[in-house]
């Protein structure tokens, strides 16, 4: 649908790794292939495919991560993804992850492997969870039971990993097979001639076809003729008729009915009760009483390590003290001995130097607050904290024609709104993602913009930080609710899984942020040193006071705010994260005063977030939704800014 | 139809109810002819009583295609009713065996055995259930549409369940396609076994190990049985 297909390879013969979602589909591509594929405790956190190599035996194999499944009939984008490769590669085997406490769900997937009659082994991962649990499986009869190889394993102690790398060299078809009833059979009978040639059964489409899978249609209409196609819509719509129930409905509960079977014969429980802390804490966060406190306990604790610990102690420590007492003025130093030439030297140590502005802004004002959230923000991820917060926060994004799955887009928007909107694929309809995908756009502050933010505000007052807040939110919220009046579409069920609550493992904390603030300097780093290089090539041509002359009606009338203001919002259209920065210096020099930091930071956070986030909105939407979220966010940022500062002036509020 | 049972003996009604109940099941499958019901039926006499159901007037006869007259729409809709609302009954409340089902409830499914007020009684009781045990549309009574809740009904929506709770979906109650779809696909079927953990700020069930947030209105389309544990 949008290019998602892997990257053909040079050498190897290709191994997909498929399962129910948050099963630990990631951390096995992580042990095979030695490749970070971003792993956290929620469903949905990868959304796309990644591929990376893995050598067993002589033998080179291309490894590739899946989006999570519960049917390989797609419900989301991202499931269409999995189907997809599935339907269209040379696929040598499948690895199927299933999450050892909930075999039957697993098994369900493996009955569709088996009917598409591709090769595939069982991993049950977690098999530690499923003993606390009382539940014991006996992998050898499971194996006998479907055929092929299972394997037990604990992913993140890497367990079961050299079993499963001895697997990968064989090819192993499943022996399971299962029967849908007369009706059915029939329909699957006369689909199947029909059918074209493909990498997997007839049968296997046939049924996907019956079950109404309408992400078929492009592949289906490349390949038949359009008599053919409206032969197989009457077939369909024939075997429907016999059903008082849809058929997908028919078709899931006798898979399901069978992988319970299959299930039930290889599995027994001991009765284990008692409940851990860790169990009590994961009730308590989504109890509609208690779960507030401990959602205002984790901003809470968020805001001292980032806010606080990252956005003022550890810049103050890099600002002040590295970048403003040494880099600095030692750079400024050697570049005055060694560069005569005045234009080069402050090219790089002048006021809008690459090393005076663009590398003290981003590794000594954003960097510590990226690097604190992305710590904090992976702790929250993997806790399995936030699919409790998504119930907490249901109802109020349900005024907003999303549900509580919207709150992980929103969340990791905190984090980086453009990885977030990638994730907007979660949401089931266009509808979802486009609204999810505007309100990142207008109003979610990345981590490094925040942290900035945060730095500013903490140095003015806690009620200045509460007004920014509200007034966000509350854009958040009308522009939300408005949106999805507006709007045309529908939208979608909230039925969502919730893992078990977990004691992150360190290593994974570690990686994770190692990897986010890598792909934040080679992200956002370049981006400043053009953003510097475009004010510095304005500032000498004269052509920063024309541009702060043609704006002053609006940044000093209409905000009023100072003049120099307008360099920031100039740089903002590139990172608004960049824009605040610039902010946040002249705050330092004292040419803002608390009422006029407010109004520019609620300006420049309604911002659109940064270029990347831009192209990624074209990829996502389409090139009129995306320019229609631009067109509509940059004035109404101006406007926003504008009527707050009015209402300053006109309450006569002095912060 | 009372006149009837007055003025001919029951056995005769009873199989008039049979031929009509195939040819309503033949209709469901797309379409009943004269052969298909002599095909479907257990009647050794079925042209005789086939016969008979025409010249009730409650089948009409297009060369070979059978369909019913406006009464005999309602005598067949009503035996439908009964027999599959007995199934429900059967297999919920006696939770007897799949194999017995279809005798007993054939018994039940006459006008002289379960009257209209008992049968709407049991639909209520059941909670309207939409579908018999094996997925067929039950045909809706006078009480469905009133949606009786005075008698206390013993299959309730999963909104009525108290929290802590443990119940078995009897029967989802869904005109959402892909919420169907969906719900199957994540275990939330007939038949399993769920505790329900809270009701707000959304309902939270668990199946399983499976533990999965659902929206309140989703939760008023899953009716469920309470299991006591003793």
């Amino acid at each position: 649908m949008h290019g998602h297909t892997v990257k053909d390879t040079k050498t190897g013969s290709k191994i997909a790794i498929v399962g129910n979602p948050n099963v630990g589909k990631s951390v096995i591509f992580g042990l095979l292939t030695g490749r970070y594929a971003t792993v956290s405790n929620y469903p949905g956190t990868t959304v796309t495919l990644t591929t990376g190599s893995c050598k067993v035996g002589g033998e080179d194999l291309m490894v590739t991560d899946t989006p999570g499944i519960n049917t390989l009939i797609p419900m989301s984008e991202d499931e269409v993804v999995t189907r997809d490769i599935l339907l269209n590669d040379e696929v040598k085997l499948v690895v199927q992850v299933a999450d050892a406490k909930n075999l039957a769900r697993g098994l369900q997937i493996s009955l569709q492997l088996a009917e598409m009659g591709v090769p595939f082994i069982l991993v049950l991962n977690m098999w530690d969870e499923a003993g606390t649990r009382g539940l014991d499986i006996d992998a050898k009869k499971l194996s006998g039971a479907i055929g092929t190889t299972v394997i037990p394993a604990v992913g993140v102690e890497r367990k079961g990993l050299k079993e499963l790398r001895e697997s990968l060299s064989g090819r192993r078809f499943s022996s399971l097979n299962m029967t849908y009833g007369r009706i059915i059979e029939e329909g699957i009978g006369k689909l199947e001639a029909l059918l074209p040639e493909s990498k997997i059964s007839g049968r296997s489409i046939a049924l996907m076809l019956l079950a109404g899978d309408a992400s078929l249609k492009p592949w289906l209409s490349r390949r038949l003729t359009p008599s053919d196609i409206s032969k197989i819509e009457t077939i369909q719509r024939n075997v429907q008729s016999r059903f008082h129930e849809p058929l997908g409905y028919v078709i899931n509960q006798a898979r399901l009915k069978k992988a319970e079977k299959i299930a039930e014969g290889v599995l027994s429980r001991q009765q284990k009760n008692g409940s851990t802390l860790t169990t009590s804490i994961g009730r308590w966060a989504m109890h509609p009483v208690w779960g507030v406190p401990v959602l205002l306990a984790v901003l809470f604790l968020m805001y001292e390590f980032v806010g606080v610990f990252g956005a003022q102690v550890l810049v103050g420590l890099l600002e002040e003290g590295l970048f403003g007492s040494y880099i600095n003025p030692y750079m400024t130093l050697i570049a005055e001995r060694l560069i005569p030439d005045l234009f080069f030297r402050d090219l790089l140590v002048g006021e809008y130097g690459i090393i005076t502005m663009a590398l003290t802004y981003s590794i000594a004002i954003i960097l510590p607050v990226v690097g604190t959230f992305f710590i904090a923000f992976g702790i929250l991820e993997d806790s399995g904290y936030l699919p409790r917060l998504a119930i907490m926060v249901h109802k109020i994004f349900k005024l907003m024609g999303l549900h509580g799955k919207a709150v992980l887009p929103m969340v990791l928007g905190l984090g980086c709104d453009t990885m977030a909107t990638l994730t907007a694929r979660v949401m089931e309809t266009r509808k979802e993602r486009v609204i999810v995908t505007l309100l990142l756009a207008l109003g979610v502050p990345c981590s490094a913009q925040l942290g900035v933010i945060l730095g500013m505000l903490g140095g003015v007052s806690a009620s200045a930080t509460l007004i920014w807040a509200s007034v966000v939110i509350l854009v958040l919220f009308i522009v939300g609710f408005l949106s999805s009046k507006i709007l045309k579409g529908e939208g979608s069920d909230f039925v969502f899984d919730i893992p078990p609550l977990r004691v992150p493992v360190l290593s994974n904390i570690v990686f994770k942020t190692f990897s986010r603030i890598n792909w934040y300097l080679k992200e956002a780093v370049p981006l400043f040193i053009v953003g510097t290089l475009i004010l510095f090539t304005l500032d000498k041509i004269g052509g920063l006071a024309a541009i702060e002359r043609v704006a002053n009606p609006v940044v000093v009338g209409f905000l009023g705010l100072p003049a120099k203001a307008t360099e920031a919002f100039l740089i903002g259209f590139l990172r608004r994260d960049y824009g605040a920065a610039g902010l946040y210096a002249l705050a330092q020099n004292g040419q803002l005063n608390p009422n006029q930091v407010v109004v520019s930071l609620v300006t420049i956070t309604l911002f659109v977030p940064c270029v990347a986030n831009l192209l990624v909105m074209v990829k996502e939407c389409g090139i009129k939704t995306a320019l229609a979220i631009v067109v509509f966010i940059f004035p109404f940022a101006f406007l926003v800014g504008g009527v707050l500062n009015f209402g300053f002036n006109l309450l006569g509020i002095r912060l | 139809m009372m006149d009837y049972n007055r003025s001919r003996n029951q056995l005769e009604e009873d199989r008039i109810d049979e031929v009509l109940e195939v040819i309503w099941m033949l209709r469901e499958e797309g379409g009943a002819s004269t052969d298909d019901v002599r095909k479907r039926s257990e009647d050794p006499e079925v042209d005789q009583v086939l016969k008979m159901a025409e010249s009730e007037r409650f089948v009409l006869t297009d060369s070979g295609r059978l369909s019913f007259s406006p009464q005999g729409e309602k005598r067949a809709e009503n035996v439908i009713r009964r027999h599959r609302l007995a199934e429900r009954l059967l297999s919920e409340v006696f939770e007897i065996e799949e194999k017995q089902l279809e005798d007993h409830a054939c018994e039940l499914e006459h006008t002289h055995v379960l009257s209209e007020v008992v049968v709407d009684s049991i639909c209520t009781f059941l909670g309207h259930p939409p579908t018999c045990p094996h997925g067929k549309a039950i045909p809706r009574g006078e009480c469905c549409k009133r949606f009786l809740h005075d008698l206390k009904p013993l299959v309730v929506p999963l909104t009525e369940l108290y929290i802590g709770g443990d119940a078995r979906i009897v029967f989802i109650s869904s005109k959402y396609h892909a919420r169907l779809d969906r719900l199957s696909s994540l275990g939330i079927v007939p038949g399993s076994i769920l505790r329900l953990h809270q009701k707000q700020p959304t309902y939270l069930i668990k199946i399983g190990e499976t533990e999965l947030a659902l929206d309140g209105e989703l939760a008023k389309e899953i009716f469920v049985k309470k299991i006591y544990t003793s």
